[in-house]
């Protein structure tokens, strides 16, 4: 079973997006800020990481540097109501990540974007 | 009672009317007088001299060392009373006259009354006061009576009416930090209270209305009865107003970041769930605060059905709430009558504009958008950003009415037409750009002045001429020039070239180097 990492500050989001994802069959966890989601990519085995870009103590961005440092081959995706700022989209392109989901969001469309990471 | 007020108040008059014949005996007869000062001794700064009008003898000059004036001898001053009968025995064959001294000054006996009244007022004079009696007995006696207050209190501090009112003070100071300090420790336990009771209901909320969304489908979900909205989240819970008031936070939080059939399936659980009732309750409030929340979740639900609630808030003398109902208004409802913008009352703020303009700018090609509506408000910023609508929006199908308008423009609104007909590229507007340059308000004339050079005809640049030769400001000056090559290069060189004046020659460099041609 593929592990999906959900970093998101909303909960409510986090849980929607995990929802869903579980319909899929993945096991998903929810870290809530910045923090939790370094440590979790550190402890964890993540075959997909889901990160929003403002979060408490660490950004997102700090989260993709990270993730490309200790986990070059896993797939992120960034899940932002920064879609429309054109640099914070760059920026995470270059920093290598798979997907830009900007907010408002389709949970369904997440998950078709989730299984094209994983293929 | 009465009686006794009065029996009082003619005590009071018996003893000052006593007290006024004594003092009337003592200065009307000298000789009485004399005796009171002798028995007195010494009085503050009162002192008595004779005066003589022949020469003493030396015997007496060596004792009382007397000065020859104009009018006689004058003895030493002496403040002693006491000495007064045994210096006239000595003087009594020169039949000397008394003079009494008050400081330096001689006074007359009126004089010597006043002087007397003013001490006997401010008690360094009392008639009858003997100082060789033995005073010492009267501090002993004294000291027999033990001092008794007026009124006996209780409590000691009673007394002291200054140690009382200080510490009333005190005390109210006191008991106000601690009321306050009360209060603020009770408001913020029941704020963190809450915030406590929010975390948890919102736990309680995310897991039903995740799967809510995700397993029904959205005529499910506007099927939705109350045993169904029962059996999602607990009975008790829902009958509280916070719970709801948390499900209405996070379900318009959700709303504004899903996408697709997600947003209607909530909207139909906000309406089915009976949520739509407090959303109208807060429109009915009478606190800003909560219509202002009631208009954000009527915007953000697209809850149609409460825009008749909306309108009545659109004259509201709270900004907040004016243009929340405004944006609400054009946000929500389908047709979008602009009836409630053209009777605007008070005046539209920049911001307000902005945020119409932002709203309108979006819905003004699914919705039918009468804006010529404004042009008839009575409120001039409301026609002033009718004015504006026509330009930013391209509408070229509001210049007629636009036309209507400006015969009776004022000239700010003149200013936002010919901006306006600039813009739109208005040619058949000639006329009014005309009469503007003509115009006695200088900023009306500069920006006709500024149309003109795209949109003027042959009687513009004769007015343009005119004008450039009564050699006006420099801003007027350029805009002169710029328009005047742009209606005709020839007439501009013709103007232009061969001047001495260097404002003029800069100018035109500046207009012929295209480079500068936005500059």
């Amino acid at each position: 079973m593929k592990k999906i990492l959900i970093i998101e500050d909303d909960l409510l989001i986090s849980s929607l997006v995990q929802f869903r994802l579980k319909k899929d069959g993945y096991e998903t966890l929810i870290l809530k800020d910045g923090n939790e989601g370094i440590k979790a990519i550190n402890e964890e085995n993540p075959d997909l990481i889901i990160t929003d870009v403002m979060m408490p103590f660490r950004s997102g961005i700090e989260i993709i540097h990270h993730a490309r440092k200790e986990k070059p081959d896993v797939p992120i995706i960034v899940l932002s109501s920064l879609g429309e700022e054109e640099e914070v989209v760059l920026e995470a392109f270059n920093l290598g990540v798979s997907d830009f989901i900007p907010k408002p969001f389709n949970p369904n469309e997440l998950a078709i974007r989730v299984k094209r990471a994983l293929r | 009672m009465m009686r006794r007020v009065q029996l009082l108040s003619a005590l009071f008059f018996l003893f000052f009317a006593a007290k006024g014949q004594e003092l009337d005996s003592l200065f009307g007869d000298s000789l009485q007088l004399q005796q009171e000062l002798i028995r007195q001794q010494t009085v503050a700064n009162l002192s008595f001299q004779f005066r003589l009008l022949e020469e003493p003898d030396s015997g007496l000059d060596s004792l009382f060392h007397f000065q020859q004036t104009d009018s006689g001898w004058v003895s030493e001053k002496e403040l002693n009373w006491a000495k007064l009968d045994s210096v006239y025995g000595i003087l009594a064959d020169y039949n000397p006259r008394l003079e009494y001294v008050i400081y330096q000054e001689i006074a007359g006996q009126n004089g010597l009354k006043n002087y007397l009244k003013t001490l006997i007022r401010t008690g360094d004079f009392v008639p009858g006061y003997y100082p060789d009696a033995n005073t010492v007995d009267l501090v002993l006696e004294a000291s027999k009576d033990v001092f008794q207050p007026l009124h006996e209190y209780k409590l000691r501090i009673l007394a002291d009416y200054k140690l009382f009112w200080v510490t009333v003070i005190v005390l109210f100071f006191l008991i106000t930090a601690a009321l306050m300090i009360t209060s603020m420790l009770i408001f913020k336990s029941r704020r963190n209270k809450r915030e406590q009771l929010k975390k948890e209901y919102d736990e309680l909320i995310i897991e039903p209305l995740t799967s809510l969304l995700f397993e029904k489908d959205l005529e499910e979900i506007k099927q939705i009865t109350k045993s169904d909205i029962i059996d999602l989240f607990p009975e008790k819970l829902f009958a509280k107003p916070l719970f709801k008031q948390v499900m209405i936070e996070r379900i318009i939080g959700l709303n504004k970041k899903m996408k697709g059939d997600f947003k209607d399936k909530l909207k139909a659980f906000y309406k089915t769930a009976g949520l739509m009732e407090i959303t109208r309750r807060n429109l009915e409030s009478n606190r800003w605060d909560l219509i202002t929340t009631g208009l954000v979740q009527v915007n953000e639900m697209d809850l149609s059905e409460l825009l008749q609630e909306v309108k009545k808030h659109t004259n509201s003398s709270n900004f907040h709430v004016r243009s929340q109902s405004g944006a609400t208004l054009l946000n929500v409802s389908s047709t979008v009558n602009l009836d409630f913008l053209r009777d605007q009352k008070y005046p539209l703020s920049e911001w307000q504009q902005l945020n119409y303009l932002r709203i309108i700018k979006f819905v003004h090609n699914t919705k039918s958008l009468e804006l010529d509506k404004l042009f008839a408000s009575e409120n001039p910023s409301v026609r002033l950003f009718g004015i504006k609508l026509v330009r930013m929006l391209g509408r070229l199908d509001l210049l007629a009415g636009l036309r209507e308008l400006s015969e009776k423009a004022s000239d700010e609104e003149k200013i936002e037409l010919l901006e306006t007909y600039g813009t739109t590229g208005a040619h058949m507007e000639v006329d009014f750009i005309n009469a503007c340059i003509q115009s006695a308000n200088p900023e009306v004339q500069l920006a006709a002045v500024k149309v003109a050079g795209q949109l003027g005809d042959e009687r513009s640049l004769q007015l343009i001429i005119e004008l450039f030769a009564q050699n006006p400001d420099f801003e007027l000056k350029k805009s002169l020039m710029r328009s005047m090559k742009l209606l005709d290069s020839e007439t501009f060189d013709r103007y232009t070239q061969d001047q001495y004046s260097e404002e003029i020659i800069q100018l035109r460099a500046h207009i012929l180097d295209p480079l500068l041609t936005h500059v």
